[in-house]
């Protein structure tokens, strides 16, 4: 932890870097990146009211908040398991502490995060107008702490392996989208069938997911019960990450 | 008598070569219910055990492949071997050209990122940035990116970012050579002001000459053993008659000194 601390100039480079490499053409740069965002959620609105004839109030923005979130564990988990591979020539030679690598790339996935906020806060703006930002948004940044920790434990977890093993990273692939159903992301879980409900109930993201959206999209806080179930999953997840990204620590020069 | 800088006792280290590629998960599984994960073992370092005092300069020689790098991965802590490895102190090590240098960034930006993953801060930087592109003499190329670099001129910038601070051990992984004969010189001169101030001195290098030039003491590595350690004239003159005569390989450990 301390090691940690006296790294943090390093971290706050790489990920300076990071999003410099991102957003290269400025404001065209951000743009582009929030292209994808704001088309799934097009095409997600598009099936969802057209085909499923099914609507639920405010859909672009429970939609969009999804897919914010879901863009930003499953990218940062994803950028993660990469991390330590692209700095291989690093690890191998420099005494550096390996978890800054994961750190930063989840480091600078909230900030992309916190960066697309503003064009779905002008959603909210368009479809719901003012009385849409309700104080509730206040309680986002605890939000994004949670989502944040639960994250980088994941990518913690699962960046080691991808240098121990080269088909890791296609296997989470798989894994990712899997998941991606398996949470409500662009679908209201009302519509699931009884039969299947357990699972997105016992889906540890779907927890973490909700206490983004319900700011948001609600406009409320998340009830006490479901907010510390959710500070034990984050919390629990960064320890089992930190604790086997330690583990197995000593002997990734030896791998990448 | 002060605590040595550096300890290490029966350090051994392995490196397994899987006889297949980086298994994949799948071919893992395979070859595990088989029971036939095989590897091929190779011993960089076989127990090895040696001091070094503060303020010592130690030549390091041997062949290719004779396990130098590995030794100075293991002091500066990038590997971790088995074995006793006590270092007291901050390490900076130099070690191949171009290691911590992102290519597409200019040399000045490169001060910042090489010496940030040598563990300095941001404030530490900026108070040496002057003296650190002063030394290496680069001048307007400062602003240039790396990738225009030679490799002379990559060395410079790393031995010049890595000897801004004075360390307690310096590793420098065969960085002299490349640079030209009045750059060798204001390191050797360097080297020897770190060496007043107590800093030891570990260098790996195939020039005989720089060893004996520059190192009071040499340890001679032969395929990760320790063949020899002892004053630097007597170990390089052992070395380099080994060199020629095939039957001297055949001794073992010597001890020197």
């Amino acid at each position: 932890m301390k090691e940690i601390l006296s790294y943090r100039d390093l971290i706050l480079t790489l990920v300076a870097r990071d999003l410099k490499v991102r957003y290269r053409r400025s404001a065209l740069g951000f743009l582009w990146t929030m292209l994808q965002p704001l088309l799934m959620m097009l095409v997600f609105y598009a099936v969802f009211s057209a085909l499923f004839r099914f609507s639920i109030p405010n859909y672009e923005v429970y939609a969009l908040a999804g897919v914010l979130f879901w863009n930003f564990f499953s990218q940062s988990i994803v950028s993660s398991m990469n991390s330590l591979r692209g700095n291989a020539q690093l690890l191998k030679k420099l005494p550096v502490p390996k978890i800054v690598f994961p750190l930063a790339t989840v480091l600078s996935g909230v900030v992309n995060l916190l960066l697309a906020l503003v064009p779905l806060l002008l959603i909210m703006l368009i479809t719901g107008g003012l009385a849409s930002l309700k104080p509730a948004l206040l309680f986002l940044p605890v939000s994004i702490l949670l989502a944040a920790l639960f994250t980088l434990g994941a990518g913690l977890l699962l960046a080691p392996l991808a240098v121990f093993f080269s088909d890791v990273l296609e296997l989470i692939g798989v894994l990712l989208s899997v998941v991606m159903y398996l949470t409500p992301i662009f679908y209201p879980k009302e519509i699931l069938p009884e039969s299947l409900r357990w699972v997105v109930r016992f889906n540890p993201v779907r927890s973490i997911l909700e206490v983004f959206r319900d700011p948001i999209y609600q406009g409320e806080v998340p009830p006490l019960t479901h907010l510390s179930v959710c500070i034990v999953i984050a919390i629990l997840a960064l320890v089992i990450g930190a604790v086997a990204f330690r583990r197995s620590s000593d002997r990734i020069p030896f791998y990448v | 008598m002060s605590e040595p800088r550096i300890d290490l006792e029966g350090v051994s280290l392995c490196y397994r070569l899987a006889k297949q590629r980086l298994p994949s998960i799948k071919e893992y599984m395979i070859h595990f219910m088989k029971g036939a994960l095989s590897y091929e073992k190779l011993w960089a370092l076989r127990d090895i055990t040696f001091k070094v005092e503060p303020g010592e300069v130690l030549g390091i020689v041997g062949r290719n492949g004779a396990g130098k790098s590995t030794l100075l991965k293991v002091i500066s802590r990038v590997l971790k071997p088995t074995g006793k490895v006590v270092v007291r102190g901050t390490v900076s090590p130099i070690l191949e050209l171009g290691t911590g240098f992102d290519h597409e960034l200019t040399g000045f930006e490169n001060i910042y990122l090489n010496a940030l993953l040598l563990g300095r801060s941001r404030k530490e930087i900026d108070v040496k940035l002057e003296e650190i592109i002063q030394f290496s003499g680069l001048g307007d190329f400062i602003r240039a990116p790396i990738r225009n670099y030679s490799s002379g001129m990559m060395a410079r910038l790393g031995f010049s970012i890595a000897t801004a601070w004075v360390p307690d051990i310096l590793i420098l992984d065969e960085v002299l050579a490349v640079g030209d004969a009045a750059f060798t010189e204001k390191c050797e001169h360097r080297m020897q002001q770190f060496h007043d101030a107590g800093t030891t001195v570990l260098m790996v290098s195939h020039s005989a000459e720089s060893v004996r030039k520059n190192c009071t003491r040499c340890i001679w590595l032969d395929a990760g053993n320790l063949r020899a350690d002892g004053p630097a004239k007597e170990v390089l003159e052992m070395y380099s008659h080994a060199g020629t005569d095939p039957d001297q390989r055949a001794i073992g450990q010597l001890h020197l000194g």
